[in-house]
C-alpha cells in the first residue's frame, strides 16, 4: 500500500508509540492525583508542555487539548470578544474553523470571510479591506490544508495590528507544524493549533498556543486541568507521545522538506503533460501538498481507481448532491468539471521516490483510461 | 421495581388462514425463537396467544423491542404470573395499575375450577381498584387503560393492562422469495420491508460501480442490511459489478437513455438471479413519478424485458411517507450518507421522461447484452 494522504493523517511512529503505551501501561497514574507517581506524571506533562512551546518558538502556554479541532474551537469560541465585534476569517479555512465562525455569525457576531487567490492564499489587498478598529478576531490558516498555499501570517498579523492593536489573530498551524520553519515570536500570532497525528504520532491529542497576556474563556468544565482552560484528565499517553514525534519531526524538518518537495515535483513534471490538469497548490507552497484538478475525471472516482492498486491519494470530496463539500470548490472559483475533479497528494516522511515512481505509473494509466470512457 | 415476568404475545391475521394455520403458526413462532436467539426465555404456546415467560427481568425491556419487529405479531403485554388467587390478584392490580384515569377490568376465566363468574370477579377487582385511589374511575366503553385477566386452566393467572403495538403482517417466510434492487438509497429498504412484512423472502441484489462508487457504497448497502435484520434475518445480497456495463452503455447509446437502458439491465439481472434462486418475483422502490426514471413510460420500458412479476409497494406513496417508514425501521440515516450510489455518476443533464419502448429496444440493439449480462453475473 503506497500512503499519499498524509495531509490526513500520519502512520504513528515506533517511539511514539513506545511513549505511548509506557504512559498508559506503566505511568499510567492520573497527573492530578497528590502521591508521588501521580505527581511525578503531571511533571512530565509540564516538561512535554515546555518542550513543544520552545520548538513553536513562542512566548506563552500551551493548552494540550483532543487534537486540531479542539483547539481551533477553543480559540474562536474561547477568545474574548465583545458582542457583536468583527470577525475575520479566511474563505479556504479548514472545516474546524470555518463552521465554528459560521456559528458564531449564527450568535450575532459580524463574522466575515477573505477571499482567497486561485492557489488558496489570502489576498493581502481584500485582507486590508475587511481590517477594522472593532474586529476583535482574525483566524487565518497558516498552511492549507486544501492546495498546501502558506499565508503569510507575519504580514497578515502586523497588519492587522496595526489598525486595532488589541485584535487576537489565530492561525491553524495543523499543516505548517513541523512542516515548514515555525517562530510564533516572529509571525507575532496570539493563538496558534497544533495536531500531533499529522506529525507521526497517535490520534487523540493537539495543542493550542496562548500567548502570555490572552485570556481564554473554557468551553469543557469539571476538574480545572490546563489551568483551567480544559478540564478533563489528561491524555497523558497521547501528550508524551505528541512531545516525542513533534521533537523528532522537528529536528528531520529540513531532511523532509527536502524529500516531499523532490517527490512533489516529480510527479509534477510528469503530469503537467495533461493540459486539462490544473495544479491548484501555489508553486511557493508547502512541499508536503501537490493538489490538482481535472474536468476529465472526478477526483473520487480517481481516488477509488487508485485505491484498487494499491495507492491511497486525498479528493476535494465535492459531491453534487452534497453542499457542505462544495465550498472550497467555490472558494477556489473552480468551474464546471473542475469542481468535481479535486485530488489531493499528500507526503510524509516514510514515502520513497521508488513509491512515487510507482505512482506516476498507475497514475498515468489509470487516467487516461477513466479519461477515455467520459470522453466515449 | 418492574416485576414482570412474562410477555403475551397475540396474532391476529393467521386466524384467516384456515388450513394454513398450523404452517403458519410454526413459522411464526420459528421466528419468534430465533428473534430471542441468544436470550434465556421459555416460549408458551396457548389458545390463541403465546407467551415468552422465565427470562432475566433486566431482559425485558430488550426482549419486546425484538418482539414488535417480528412480522405476524399483532401486539403484545408484558404480563405478571401468578397463582390463581383472586385476593392475590386484586392486591396485584392495585399495585401495578396507573394511579389515575378512566379503566375498566376484563376477566377471561378458562379455569373451571375458580368458583365465581368472570364479570364478578372482573367487578371485584374492579372495586378493589377504585377504593385505592380517588382518581381512578370506572368507564367500561371510554376508558383509559384497561386491566385484563387471563385465568388459564394451569391454575395460573396473567394479569397486564399495557398493550404494545407489534410490527403485524404474515411472519417472514410464508410468502415465497423475490429478488429486491436495492440502492443505498431511501426507497429500496423501505420497499424490502413492505414486502417482508407480507411474508415475503429477500434476496437482495445491489449493483455496483468501482471506482464510479466507492467502498463506502458498497457498506452502506451492509449496513442496511444489518438495520434490517430484525425484520429481515439473514438477507441474501449479490453485488453485481456494474462499470462495465455503464461503460458500454455510456459509448454506444445517446445519453438521455443512460438510465432508462441501465434500469434494463438492473431488471434482466435481477430476474435471471431470482430464476437461479429459485424466486418468483422482482422488488423495486419505485414511485411514480418521483424521478424521470418512473414515469409511467419509463415503467413499460423496464418492466418490458422481464416475465416475472414485480412488486412496487411503494409506487402510491409519497416520498414524506416513505421517509417516515424508513425512520421507523432506522435505514434513513445510513441512506442520507453522501455517498454516491451507481445512478448518479453517469447521470445525465437531461434524462427522457417519456422513454418509447421501441426506442429503448434500437439503442440497446447495438450492445451484446447476454454477454455483459453474463460476464458481469460471473463476477457477483
Amino acid at each position: 500500500m503506497i500512503f499519499l494522504d498524509n495531509a490526513s493523517t500520519t502512520k504513528c511512529s515506533d517511539s511514539a508509540l513506545k511513549v505511548l503505551s509506557a504512559f498508559s501501561c506503566e505511568n499510567f497514574y492520573n497527573p492530578s492525583a497528590m502521591y508521588k507517581n501521580g505527581a511525578t506524571v503531571k511533571n512530565e506533562i509540564e516538561n512535554a508542555r515546555e518542550g513543544i512551546l520552545k520548538l513553536l518558538k513562542g512566548d506563552g502556554g500551551i493548552v494540550f487539548t483532543s487534537g486540531g479541532t479542539e483547539s481551533n474551537n477553543l480559540a474562536l469560541f474561547g477568545a474574548k470578544k465583545a458582542n457583536g465585534s468583527r470577525i475575520i476569517v479566511s474563505d479556504l479555512e479548514h472545516s474546524a474553523v470555518y463552521y465554528p465562525a459560521k456559528r458564531l455569525k449564527e450568535l450575532g457576531y459580524e463574522v466575515v470571510f477573505c477571499p482567497i487567490d486561485e492557489n488558496g492564499a489570502v489576498i493581502f489587498d481584500e485582507f486590508k479591506k475587511l481590517l477594522t478598529n472593532k474586529t476583535a478576531l482574525i483566524s487565518v490558516v497558516h498552511v492549507s490544508n486544501e492546495t498546501g498555499a502558506v499565508n503569510d501570517i507575519k504580514k497578515l498579523c502586523a497588519e492587522a495590528k496595526k489598525i486595532n492593536p488589541n485584535v487576537i489573530f489565530h492561525s491553524d498551524g495543523t499543516q505548517a507544524f513541523g512542516k515548514i520553519p515555525i517562530n510564533l515570536r516572529s509571525l507575532g500570532v496570539d493563538m496558534y493549533s497544533v495536531s500531533a497525528h499529522k506529525v507521526y504520532s497517535a490520534k487523540g491529542t493537539g495543542a493550542l498556543f496562548v500567548k502570555k497576556g490572552i485570556q481564554l474563556m473554557p468551553l469543557l468544565f469539571g476538574g480545572g486541568q490546563e489551568s483551567g482552560v480544559r478540564s478533563g484528565t489528561e491524555n497523558v499517553g497521547g501528550i508524551m507521545a505528541f512531545s516525542c514525534s513533534a521533537h523528532e519531526t522537528v529536528a528531520l524538518l529540513k531532511e523532509n522538506a527536502e524529500l516531499a518537495s523532490k517527490l512533489k515535483s516529480s510527479i509534477l513534471s510528469q503530469i503537467l503533460e495533461y493540459s486539462e490538469i490544473k495544479i491548484l497548490s501555489p508553486e511557493n507552497g508547502s512541499p508536503y501538498i501537490l493538489s490538482l484538478t481535472s474536468n476529465a475525471v472526478r477526483g473520487e472516482v480517481m481516488q477509488h481507481a487508485l485505491e484498487s492498486r494499491g495507492i491511497l491519494i486525498g479528493t476535494g470530496s465535492a459531491c453534487a448532491s452534497n453542499k457542505q463539500t462544495r465550498r472550497v470548490p467555490d472558494a477556489l472559483k473552480l468551474k464546471g468539471e473542475y469542481q468535481y475533479g479535486i485530488m489531493r497528494i499528500s507526503f510524509g516522511a516514510q514515502n520513497t521516490i521508488e513509491e512515487i515512481g510507482e505512482f506516476i505509473k498507475e497514475f498515468k494509466s489509470t487516467y487516461e483510461e477513466l479519461r477515455k470512457i467520459k470522453n466515449g | 421495581m418492574d416485576n414482570t415476568n412474562c410477555i403475551l404475545l397475540r396474532f391476529g391475521e393467521l386466524f384467516l388462514k384456515g388450513g394454513n394455520r398450523a404452517y403458519f403458526e410454526s413459522v411464526l413462532i420459528k421466528n419468534i425463537k430465533s428473534a430471542l436467539k441468544g436470550f434465556k426465555f421459555k416460549f408458551v404456546k396457548s389458545q390463541g396467544r403465546y407467551y415468552i415467560e422465565e427470562f432475566p427481568n433486566e431482559d425485558l425491556e430488550e426482549i419486546i423491542s425484538l418482539l414488535t419487529k417480528v412480522f405476524g405479531l399483532y401486539s403484545l403485554s408484558p404480563a405478571y404470573k401468578i397463582k390463581t388467587d383472586i385476593e392475590e390478584i386484586k392486591k396485584l392490580a392495585v399495585k401495578i395499575s396507573p394511579a389515575e384515569g378512566k379503566f375498566r377490568v376484563t376477566v377471561n376465566r378458562a379455569d373451571a375450577s375458580v368458583n365465581m363468574r368472570s364479570m364478578d370477579i372482573a367487578r371485584d377487582i374492579g372495586a378493589e381498584m377504585f377504593m385505592s385511589s380517588n382518581r381512578l374511575t370506572v368507564d367500561l366503553f371510554n376508558y383509559d387503560f384497561e386491566l385484563s385477566v387471563d385465568m388459564r386452566e394451569n391454575g395460573f393467572s396473567y394479569v397486564f393492562y399495557k398493550k404494545i403495538a407489534c410490527a403485524g403482517g404474515l411472519p417472514y417466510g410464508t410468502g415465497g422469495r423475490a429478488v429486491l434492487l436495492l440502492s443505498g438509497g431511501i426507497d429500496s429498504p423501505v420497499s424490502a420491508y413492505q414486502m417482508a412484512k407480507r411474508g415475503v423472502i429477500i434476496h437482495a441484489v445491489h449493483y455496483h460501480s468501482f471506482p464510479y462508487t466507492s467502498e463506502l457504497a458498497l457498506q452502506k448497502v451492509h449496513d442496511i442490511a444489518k438495520k434490517l435484520a430484525p425484520y429481515i434475518p439473514d438477507m441474501r445480497l449479490t453485488v453485481v459489478p456494474f462499470t462495465d456495463i455503464q461503460t458500454e452503455i455510456h459509448k454506444n447509446c445517446p445519453s438521455d437513455f443512460m438510465i432508462t437502458i441501465m434500469r434494463r439491465f438492473m431488471m434482466r439481472i435481477a430476474e435471471r438471479v431470482a430464476k437461479e434462486n429459485g424466486a418468483g418475483a422482482l422488488i423495486t422502490g419505485e414511485s411514480l413519478g418521483q424521478v424521470a426514471s418512473q414515469t409511467i413510460e419509463s415503467i413499460n420500458c423496464t418492466n418490458a424485458v422481464v416475465s416475472l412479476p414485480v412488486f412496487r409497494p411503494l409506487i402510491g406513496m409519497d416520498k414524506e411517507d416513505i421517509i417516515a417508514i424508513a425512520k421507523k425501521i432506522d435505514t434513513y440515516e445510513i441512506s442520507i450518507r453522501p455517498h454516491q450510489d451507481c445512478c448518479t455518476v453517469f447521470l445525465p443533464k437531461n434524462p427522457v421522461i417519456h422513454p418509447k419502448l421501441k426506442d429503448a429496444e434500437v439503442y440497446e440493439s447495438k450492445l451484446d447484452i447476454t454477454a455483459l449480462e453474463d460476464s458481469a453475473l460471473q463476477k457477483s
